[in-house]
């Protein structure tokens, strides 16, 4: 017998044919193939969580030591601790407006696409390309564009003549936040709208066809049949973008910090500060907070996805 | 067969084990200590120089011995070590400041009193990184806050100083008053990038208002901020901002760009900073350096009405070089740090980057082509009393956070009240 053959003999049934096929693979062979994965998977997604959860009920001090705080962490987050609501209160309003302007505008850039607008083919590659950015080069061009003396925002309202309206966009606790705001959904509107689009021709053509022969017109067409049958789209074009905003830091950290006076501070923002900028190694509140916030999202993930639940098959 | 092949294996994985044991035998006498140092500043092309001389000085004077220094920018620097430290791991040396005192209180640095030869370090900046008896850093940079100005913007204003270089805080205001009149941005400040400098010149009138005691006491949650002193300097600064003192995009305006901005585009009266500006502003003009003819000059922080101390003034203790408590080069780590901190070396810290040092240099002469801005510094240090230690060396945790959003960015962005501004800064500070 070949080594070979002594090779897939232990790690497969048919010894003789290992590559006829592959739902026949031994146990062997599953681990084999699945072991790397799963080990990546367990060191740098399974155990963080599991050590967080851990972390969030101690104490975490120098060289290792632990301290079992049970529940001491939660309860002053929930009940003493006036910026963790205060990020919670920013997160919330970001999330719900983003995920909203995301969505719906990408819906309506790839309707515009789908209609075949003038300029159709430049205007999908311009509107594409911010998703292509990193958060680091679009912050630093938001921050450029909202700048108080030399900035494109204040510069077009001057040559307006709305000089009178120039803010400190990024200065003002009341502008700062829908500034970041619309920094954020610049960069990721044009991801929704590929998406969009991509579902918009998967359409069967009878039925828009049959409605068109109907003299159904644009709106309707959109309201009762569009709409409708991009649904599964849509739930799940929610969903990613609300997990997604609800966990936003990168963009509001190069742009803002969480300032001025907490106005853009979000739950992550707060997380990194209370680990890395508090003078404090403890990082057993930061990971409370990243549990409770862990917790909120999954809650509202569960509730999101069961109210908008397809509850009658389509059929076309 | 079988046999003959699985000795042939052995034969040849022995080979290849021997080849690799082998090498790394040669290669182990042959050199190799190396010596690793994370280091903030590799934008400041001197301060570079300067750490990388100190390191081919060691490699030299240790045959063998290789120092690797790592550039980082600041903040991400401090995350990787928040990181790397409790894991156990982490390079023998590395950057610090002297408000990062959590780095004590953990264990993660070693008292440095009998590794380092303090014979070359001046006991006052000692003095900053002893606690509880012991000394944890080197410092190399020091630093005090000067409120540099153009000379020739100043005297287009119509403007003279006192022959102290100290204005009052009436005459400050009315300073503040004319520029803008005239349309010329009074000083260049910008928070977007860092914790500090909008409390320069809020902080410097509170040392002088206060006195050094009080001003601890302040900053240590000893003492309110709704004492009347404290609250009589706020409304003074309330006043300067109502005049426009600062830019209109402070809130977003970055360090680098604050210097541009004094300097260059649009040009402005003042700059409140620490006197390290000089080792970004005297590099090289294409490198983003100031003029070489900008006519810098220094005046000293407002006196105040009625204050307890108008000599006072802040000086500080910046770069410092720390050895990781897990370093399994103790001595050696301890010798880079002596390497920095030589006479020699700190001449010409002095001679290249134009900065105040902890280290000890005997610099009579200046020379160069800024030793008349060096000479103008020393003079502004006569009869100065200082206050080692900035606010945010004080602050910590939640003080720190209300700090940097309150006196650091909302007052003086004009966002906040006095009222607003004591009320806030005594819940997250006071402990009275």
């Amino acid at each position: 017998m070949s080594i070979s053959t002594r090779f897939w003999g232990f790690f497969g049934r048919n010894s003789a044919k290992p590559e006829t096929d592959a739902r026949c693979a031994g146990l062997g062979i599953l681990v084999a193939f699945l072991a790397p994965a799963l080990l990546f998977y367990a060191g740098f997604a399974i155990y963080p969580v599991i050590r967080t959860i851990y972390n969030s009920f101690h104490a975490i001090k120098p060289h290792g030591v632990v301290e079992f705080v049970g529940v001491s962490n939660f309860t002053t987050l929930l009940f003493a601790d006036a910026t963790f609501w205060k990020a919670v209160g920013n997160t919330a309003l970001f999330t719900i407006v983003a995920t909203i302007l995301d969505v719906f505008g990408g819906l309506l850039l790839a309707l515009c696409l789908f209609a075949r607008a003038p300029f159709a083919g430049l205007l999908r590659v311009v509107w594409f390309t911010p998703v292509l950015m990193s958060y680091v080069v679009v912050g630093v061009i938001w921050v450029w564009i909202y700048d108080y003396d030399w900035g494109l925002a204040n510069a077009i309202l001057r040559w307006l003549g709305l000089g009178a309206f120039e803010q400190s966009w990024l200065g003002h606790p009341s502008t700062a936040l829908w500034s970041v705001l619309g920094a954020h959904v610049w960069k990721w509107l044009g991801f929704n709208m590929i998406v969009f689009l991509a579902a918009l021709y998967a359409l069967p053509g009878e039925v828009l066809g049959a409605a068109e022969l109907d003299n159904c017109g644009w709106v309707a067409k959109l309201v009762y049949i569009i709409v409708p049958m991009l649904r599964a789209t849509i739930v799940n074009l929610l969903v990613l973008s609300f997990i997604g905003k609800m966990m936003v830091f990168d963009l509001i950290w190069i742009m803002t910090g969480g300032g001025p006076l907490w106005s853009t501070e979000t739950v992550s923002t707060y997380v990194y500060k209370r680990a890395f900028e508090w003078n404090t190694f403890d990082l057993g509140y930061p990971s409370a907070i990243a549990v409770l916030w862990f917790v909120i999202i999954l809650a509202f993930i569960a509730v999101m996805t069961q109210l908008l639940r397809q509850r009658d098959k389509l059929e076309f | 067969m079988h046999a003959s092949f699985a000795m042939r294996c052995a034969a040849a994985l022995g080979l290849v084990a021997s080849a690799f044991i082998g090498g790394a035998a040669t290669r182990a006498t042959a050199q190799d200590v190396t010596l690793e140092v994370w280091s903030h500043e590799a934008d400041e092309p001197a301060k570079v120089a300067f750490r990388e001389l100190a390191a081919k000085n060691l490699e030299k004077s240790r045959p063998g011995v290789k120092v690797k220094i790592t550039w980082y920018e600041k903040n991400p620097l401090f995350a990787a070590l928040k990181t790397a430290l409790p894991a156990g791991k982490g390079p023998d040396v590395f950057y610090l400041e002297p408000d990062q005192v959590e780095y004590i209180t953990a264990g993660y640095i070693i008292p440095l009193d009998d590794l380092v030869n303090w014979n070359n370090i001046e006991p006052w900046a000692r003095k900053v990184w002893t606690h509880n008896g012991k000394t944890y850093g080197i410092p190399q940079e020091a630093y005090t806050n000067e409120l540099f100005y153009n000379k020739d913007q100043l005297k287009q204003l119509g403007v003279t100083l006192p022959a102290n270089g100290q204005l009052t805080q009436a005459q400050f205001l009315d300073l503040i008053k004319k520029a803008r009149a005239a349309n010329v941005t009074p000083v260049s400040q910008g928070v977007g990038d860092r914790p500090y400098p909008g409390a320069y010149i809020v902080g410097e009138a509170l040392l002088r208002k206060l006195g050094p005691d009080d001003y601890q006491k302040l900053f240590t949650g000893k003492l309110t901020f709704a004492d009347p002193r404290v609250v009589e300097v706020l409304k003074w600064v309330k006043e300067l901002v109502e005049a426009g003192a600062y830019p209109k995009n402070f809130m977003t305006l970055k360090l680098g760009e604050s210097h541009y901005y004094f300097y260059s585009k649009p040009g402005s009266v003042m700059l409140p900073m620490g006197s390290w500006y000089t080792g970004r502003a005297f590099v090289p003009e294409e490198k983003g350096g100031q003029p070489a003819n900008f006519p810098i000059g220094i005046m000293q922080y407002p006196a105040m009405d009625g204050a307890a101390c108008n000599d006072c003034k802040t000086s500080a203790i910046g770069a410092s070089f720390a050895i990781n408590a897990a370093s399994k080069q103790k001595e050696l780590a301890a010798a880079f740090l002596n390497a920095m901190s030589t006479p020699e070396m700190g001449k010409m810290w002095i001679e290249t980057v134009y900065l105040q040092t902890g280290i000890k240099a005997d610099v009579k002469n200046f020379t160069g082509p800024h030793a008349a801005y060096f000479t103008e510094l020393m003079d502004r240090q006569k009869g100065a009393k200082y206050f080692i230690g900035s606010p945010r060396d004080m602050v910590t945790g939640e003080c720190k956070d209300t700090f940097i959003q309150v006196l650091n960015s909302g007052f003086p962005g004009g966002l906040l009240t006095v009222d607003q501004a004591v009320q806030m800064m005594n819940k997250s500070c006071y402990k009275g």
